[in-house]
């Protein structure tokens, strides 16, 4: 469950990642009224299984009904860096999909990233990997593990390196010159903790290192360009984690 | 089109400017708008004159508590002045109506802080956009505070703006409480019932 809203006095209006049919949005009648058919389920962050049909016109399909999902990750109401996460993994999701694309991979992401955060600790780490994690999912994969220019892999080179937003990733020193649009100068060692986040399973993530403010600027400029605006649950996520 | 022959719903404008603003209202489509503007219509003069007249009254006198910020028509309301109420017992509420739910089940003796919302990152909506600086002041304040009953809805942004007080009010080292989960989850607190409220305040656990 990505996004809700009473609608008028008893209706729900609610946007949902979906395995199945991608990014949906629906109308639950008389959600807030019938405790047996939907309770607490039509929540943002909730994981549920929806019966829904499809509207011969209009983009809402009608849900009729909300169960408990199959995979029910850990509440994240326990701690409020955990909710902030959550929020914020919802919200980035959200902003990447399209509606009705195939999302089968999205989902799997955001599902493993939301019983990460449940299982805790929430991490910048868990973030980081969630925000690399999810961008691939949806076709915005980025490479630190190699310069894109000489294909010379990060452990090789030396000195600065720039992760240019035209060029999916990073650039190394000497090929800089032939890549002079606005970057943003990272560590070496920075982009190897960003290349191991990209490929390291969500609920490995815990114990991991993240990038430094470097690696945080990079991530933060690539998504700016992508979305051409900030994340609303981002001032606060930064606020508490 | 010409203005005369703009769809007509066949009714004189006077009406019809009656109905578009109580549609405005929450919950009230244009149907309900019409059958409500026919009912006052065959009211007696006298009746629509004091509905009108009850409706400028409360809007130009009713203003926020300077204390609780719950609604009040005087500086400091009519809870946070009756010196027989434990002034260091205070119930954060999300909004009036939480309060007067509270109220309606006649179990809490203390004082209340409405915040006027809840946090909601999803929405945009931080601890500066409700009135939580207000409380820690109050809380921190010279006036001895014994105990912070939050008692925010039972949803997503009701949690995170439970955490969020506990987390900034830890410093004044008060007693801080949250009502007990027999609130219908993902429920508002207005709509529940007076026992139901009732076993949520005494069963409340510390954050
Ligand atoms: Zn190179
Ligand atoms: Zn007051």
């Amino acid at each position: 469950m990505l996004r809700a809203r009473d609608y008028a006095e008893a209706d729900r209006i609610v946007t949902l990642l979906t395995r199945d049919f991608g990014k949906l949005s629906g109308i639950a009648k008389g959600a807030k009224a019938s405790r047996k058919r939907f309770e607490r389920k039509l929540e943002p962050l909730s994981c549920v299984t929806l019966f829904f049909r499809r509207r011969p016109h209009g983009q809402l399909v009608f849900i009729t009904r909300a169960e408990p999902g199959e995979t029910l990750h850990p509440p994240l109401d326990d701690e409020l860096t955990k909710l902030a996460l959550g929020a914020y993994m919802v919200e980035l999701a959200d902003a990447l999909m399209r509606e009705e694309g195939e999302a089968a991979r999205a989902f799997r992401v955001l599902e493993d990233a939301l019983a990460a955060a449940g299982q805790g600790p929430p991490t910048l780490a868990l973030r980081q990997a969630y925000e690399l994690q999810m961008m691939e999912a949806t076709g915005y994969g980025l490479d630190f593990a190699r310069c894109r220019l000489c294909g010379n892999r990060v452990e090789t080179l030396t000195g600065a390196l720039y992760f240019v937003v035209a060029r999916g990733g990073i650039v190394c020193g000497r090929c800089r010159p032939e890549a002079p649009e606005g970057a943003v100068r990272l560590e070496g060692q920075s982009a190897l903790v960003l290349a191991h986040l990209a490929v390291t399973p969500l609920e490995l993530i815990a114990s991991a290192t993240a990038a430094g403010r470097d690696g945080a600027a990079a991530l933060n400029r690539f998504l700016m360009t992508i979305l051409d605006r900030r994340l609303r649950s981002a001032d606060f996520l930064d606020g508490v984690l | 089109m010409p203005e005369n022959l703009k769809r007509n719903d066949g009714l004189p404008p006077a009406m019809t400017r009656l109905v578009k603003e109580l549609s405005r209202l929450p919950g009230i489509g244009e149907k309900t708008a019409s059958r409500l503007a026919f009912n006052l219509l065959n009211r007696p003069r006298q009746e629509v004159i004091a509905l009108a007249e009850a409706l400028l009254e409360m809007k130009e006198r009713v203003g926020l508590c300077a204390e609780c910020f719950g609604l009040s028509d005087r500086p400091r309301c009519a809870i946070c002045e009756d010196a027989a109420r434990e002034h260091d017992l205070i119930c954060v509420v999300e909004g009036p109506a939480d309060l007067m739910a509270i109220e309606r089940a006649r179990s809490f003796n203390g004082v209340y802080h409405v915040l006027h919302g809840a946090i909601a990152p999803l929405d945009g909506i931080g601890p500066d956009d409700i009135k939580v600086s207000e409380l820690i002041a109050r809380v921190s304040g010279p006036a001895p505070v014994r105990e912070v009953i939050i008692a925010t809805n039972a949803t997503v942004e009701g949690e995170t703006t439970a955490l969020y007080l506990a987390k900034v009010l830890k410093p004044t080292e008060v007693k801080i409480t949250r009502l007990a989960r027999g609130l219908p989850a993902g429920g508002d607190l207005e709509y529940s019932d007076a026992a139901t409220l009732s076993s949520a305040l005494n069963g409340r656990r510390e954050l």
